[in-house]
């Protein structure tokens, strides 16, 4: 096996908002079952996710997109025996993909949006069209320095900052 | 419990009659492993020089026949009243000297140990000055114990030979008869209508498949045939009093409305009465009469009328006829016994999970559960040991087992309940064995757990009976509404991939749970329960089978889930411990025991309580408005109550506040404020720092150490008072947490009032470092010899100065604290 020493790396996550239940998991497979996601696709496994984890496979982790895949249903941390909050441990697993610069386009997009224009959806003329069709009004203009202030209070401008301009 | 006998002696072991103190000193060279470092000459004449010393000798080995003998002609040469040796830890020859000096009239308790060896000597090697100077300090804080010595009388109480076993599984089975085979009498108390307990219910025992009933039926009947067993079914423990030995146990025997005696167990009644009702013993899947014994092997062989079902045609009443065993104004009754002994074997029950939506117990009618599984194959059952579906009688192609249901569940019982894996290879063997090719069998588990002897090829034959094991937990079942066949959700961990699989069975694996009524058990025989809920033993070590109230004993599954072999063992070891009171007429009590001063007492003006509270043993009886009392025969001497008291009623023998306050004080009476003053309980602390010496540790010469049984008795007036007197340090040294403590939980009691101390000490503006709480145990002489080390380096560091300036701005304070206290 390959990787760093697997206990720092559960150190790192158990230390993180979230990741502190990860070590209680003892592998039966109860999330993976209960899954809406993992009965679509081979490519997500919550079971997988925390095992590797817990063996310091911190790249293979971080840098795929597994773990960007959980629905947050919370079927899994509802179900599981040993109480690990699994899908908190996957959002303490992506804060720190994030954190390392391992996010996928579409969350740049919506953090981009955000900070310029205060919506995670960019607002298109085909839109406005249709909002006058069904005869709602136009969409007011948000209040994006307050929500470009918020931001910066939480930091959350300078871990997006960081990668603008390098494509993901 | 209660108690209201007054021990015969202990009006005797607080009296202390002025008289003058003559103290001998025997000082040992133990060869050269003391003289070697010590200059023994400078000891003798040192000894000399402390008061009420009017006698000194020093011997190659005090320990020898030659030393004793001298210590002996010393007491009666030189009318001596009191014995201090300096020798070895008194954990090594307490018990020796205390003989010897009895040996020659003086009362055994008028002796100390001043620990000069593993102490001095062999920890500190290479400073033999300040080694010397130590053991003075250690010779002279003994004497100053010594001097304060009350004669004590051990203490006896009468013991009752008779015993009583609740529970007739095939652990309380197993205990009575052994304690009948060696003579003693046995009361088996058993809550429902027939012994037998949970293994009378199941078919095979694993992994052997013999038939249960054919091997426990004669042993049933070994007990019911018993001279000296006497079965006491059908009846409630309503209540125990008294202590070991001398236990008091009242006990409802609930009506039969037959009388036993007359009843012969023909069945006549049964076969005429027209009522049929769910038999639980079929756990629910079979019928018995309102008149009826739950299954054909009962012992006793009473039968017994469900009055809730009974229509009273009194049919029964005419079947019986001249024999007349029938009594319908039968009323419960109340009998007292007297036992010497109690063993306690209340077994398990199996958790029915209704409360799981997501298995469908309950809800889906072929989910059921392994015990009724059990009943369905057992040939005697209610389906003639057909294995059939509830919803259309059908025999199923295909059963799922799935493990683990509530155990190993932290949302249900945390725990493994040790039996499920290998009950399930038992079923899925017979299924396999009785249909063959007929049937497709899965078994959804996390861990397989076959760990005793012949379990693992029992393992291998349910494989090669081509049984599919999937290593997953089942997250889902779902009942298909045509077919009433079952959709199992899991995932195959081993191929990392969800799976369904259909069944037209589940048998779930339910976890074994403590017995229903266990809590009521505990509070009548004072009982502690693990966080599980099943009983906890005294020791989980060396004292599997002792509860922590002496003359109380567990065997079986009421302190764990254990199979059948386990149990057995531990009924008949249980038997044994039991024994060893039993086989004696009366039980000696090492009188180190806690006595309460009445006038003293708050609780005779206010509702006060605390030491009947903190008692670990409940051996402390504080009714309102009366002063406390300590059953002398409960009392295991841990001194916890002692340094709980707020009004200082209570002093416990050998180890009075006068005692320890004489060593406390004289250890500081010199350079305090160079020295670290530690109080180490008996059984770890003092154990590991005896530990350091023999394995030679070398470690700074500042501590100077008072024994104390457990770490519960240390007062905080003791600390207060070593801070007082200007100490440099001061270490409380106990057990680890949570579970090592010798008397169940003192160091936790020691643990929340230090706490509660020690900030209040540094806001008086104490270094944080200057008051520990250390947990030591007795196989950590390296982390005493190491804690020691550091602590002398942190008060090096912090300098006499700084440590006398802190002293001097504490001591108002504390000097009030103390004088408030002393006005109470």
């Amino acid at each position: 096996m390959s990787g760093e020493k697997p206990l720092d790396f559960t150190k790192e996550i158990t230390s993180k908002l979230g990741g502190e239940t990860i070590a209680r998991c003892y592998q039966c497979g109860t999330c993976a079952s209960t899954c809406p996601v993992t009965r679509t696709t081979e490519r997500y496994n919550p079971r997988q996710i925390i095992r590797l984890a817990l063996l310091g496979q911190r790249d293979e982790v971080l840098k795929g997109d597994s773990i960007w895949l959980c629905a947050s249903c919370y079927n899994c941390q509802e179900r599981c025996p040993q109480k690990v909050e699994i899908a908190d441990v996957i959002y303490a697993l992506r804060n720190i993909a994030i954190r390392e610069g391992n996010i996928p386009a579409i969350y740049t997009e919506f953090a981009n949006g955000l900070m310029s224009e205060g919506r995670l959806a960019p607002i298109s003329k085909f839109l406005e069209k249709k909002r006058a069709d069904y005869g709602l009004p136009p969409l007011k203009p948000t209040g994006v320095e307050a929500i470009k202030k918020i931001l910066a209070a939480t930091g959350f401008d300078k871990i997006m900052f960081k990668k603008e301009g390098t494509p993901q | 419990m209660e108690d209201s006998i007054k021990m015969a002696g202990e009006e005797k072991q607080t009296e202390n009659k002025p008289e003058e103190l003559r103290i001998g000193v025997f000082i040992c060279h133990c060869g050269l492993n003391i003289a070697g470092v010590i200059d023994i000459k400078e000891l003798v004449e040192f000894a000399k020089t402390i008061p009420d010393v009017v006698y000194v000798k020093d011997n190659r080995y005090t320990c020898a026949d030659p030393g004793q003998e001298e210590i002996r002609k010393a007491i009666k040469e030189h009318k001596l009243n009191r014995v201090v040796v300096a020798a070895c830890s008194p954990r090594m020859h307490e018990v020796t000297f205390r003989r010897t000096v009895s040996e020659a009239g003086l009362n055994p308790y008028l002796f100390e140990i001043a620990n000069i060896r593993e102490f001095s000597s062999w920890c500190h090697p290479s400073t033999p000055k300040e080694a010397t100077e130590k053991a003075k300090d250690l010779i002279k804080m003994a004497v100053a114990k010594a001097r304060l010595l009350m004669p004590l009388q051990t203490i006896e109480v009468p013991v009752t030979n008779k015993a009583l076993v609740i529970g007739g599984g095939i652990a309380g089975m197993n205990a009575a008869l052994d304690l009948a085979e060696m003579g003693f009498k046995v009361y088996l108390l058993e809550k429902g209508e027939s012994i037998g307990g949970h293994m009378a219910q199941l078919d095979k025992t694993f992994p052997t498949l013999d038939c249960s009933i054919c091997i426990e039926g004669p042993k049933m009947v070994d007990v019911g045939r018993h001279p000296n067993i006497e079965i006491i079914s059908y009846a409630d423990l309503l209540n125990v009093s008294g202590f070991i030995g001398n236990f008091k146990v009242r006990i409802r025997k609930n009506p039969r409305y037959v009388i036993a005696e007359n009843c012969t167990g023909c069945g006549e009644c049964k076969d005429v009465c027209p009522i049929e009702y769910p038999n639980e013993w079929d756990m629910g899947l079979g019928v018995r009469k309102a008149i009826s014994v739950p299954f054909d092997q009962a012992v006793p062989l009473v039968y017994t009328i469900n009055r809730d079902y009974c229509i009273e045609c009194y049919k029964c009443v005419d079947a019986c006829g001249a024999r007349q065993a029938i009594n319908f104004d039968q009323k419960p009754e109340e009998i007292e016994l007297e036992v010497g002994a109690i063993i306690v074997a209340t077994g398990y029950d199996i958790y029915l999970p209704y409360d799981n939506q997501l298995y469908g117990y309950g809800k889906y009618t072929n989910v059921i559960t392994s015990l009724e599984f059990e009943r369905l194959i057992l040939a005697a059952g209610p389906t003639g040991g057909k294995v059939v579906r509830a919803s259309d009688g059908q025999k199923p192609h295909s059963v799922a087992f799935i493990q683990c249901v509530g155990s190993r569940d932290t949302n249900k019982y945390p725990y493994c309940s040790n039996f499920c894996c290998m009950y399930t290879l038992k079923h899925v063997v017979q299924l396999k064995e009785k249909y063959k090719e007929d049937i497709e069998v899965y078994v959804f588990y996390m861990d397989m757990r076959t760990n005793f002897k012949g379990f693992e090829e029992f393992y291998q034959r349910a494989r090669e009976l081509g049984v599919n094991f999937v290593r997953g937990r089942v997250s889902r079942i779902f009942e298909d509404p045509e077919t009433k066949n079952l959709i199992i959700h899991a995932e195959d961990a081993n191929l990392g991939m969800p799976i369904e699989v259909e069944a037209e069975m589940v048998v779930l694996a339910t976890a074994a749970i403590p017995k229903k009524g266990t809590e009521d058990i505990a509070r009548i025989l004072n009982l502690t329960r693990g966080t599980d809920g099943f009983f906890m033993e005294s020791h989980p070590k060396l004292k599997p089978l002792d509860a922590p109230t002496d003359g109380i004993f567990l065997a079986g599954a009421c302190q764990g889930p254990k199979d059948i072999p386990y149990s057995v063992s531990q009924g008949c070891g249980a038997a044994a411990r039991a024994a060893t009171v039993l086989s004696k007429k009366t039980w000696k009590i090492e009188p180190i025991i806690a006595i309460v001063d009445p006038t003293k007492c708050r609780n005779v003006t206010t509702k006060c309580g605390i030491c009947a509270e903190r008692c670990p043993y409940g051996a402390i009886k504080a009714e309102e408005k009366k002063p406390a009392q300590v059953i002398t025969a409960m009392c295991h001497g841990c001194g916890t109550c002692v340094a709980e008291c707020p009004a200082d009623a209570i002093q416990q023998m050998h180890f009075t506040d006068a005692q320890i306050l004489a060593q406390l004080r004289t250890a500081l009476e010199k350079n305090p404020e160079d020295k670290i003053l530690a109080f180490l309980c008996n059984w770890c602390a003092y154990a590991g720092a005896d530990l350091a010496g023999t394995s030679r540790f070398e470690y700074p010469p500042t501590i100077r150490p008072i024994r104390v049984m457990c770490s519960g008795r240390v007062d905080r007036d003791f600390v207060l008072e070593a801070f007082r007197l200007g100490a440099g340090m001061v270490l409380v040294g106990a057990c680890h947490l949570p579970y090592d403590c010798h008397y169940i939980s003192g160091n936790w009691k020691m643990k929340a009032r230090m706490d509660a101390l020690a900030p209040m000490l540094h806001k008086l503006g104490l270094t944080p470092e200057r008051f520990r709480v250390e947990f030591i145990s007795a196989a950590e002489g390296v982390k005493f010899a190491e804690v020691i080390q550091e602590m002398t380096e942190q008060m090096r560091t912090l300098g006499r100065e700084r440590i006398k300036a802190e002293n001097e701005k504490l001591r108002p304070v504390l000097e009030n604290m103390l004088k408030r206290k002393e006005k109470k």
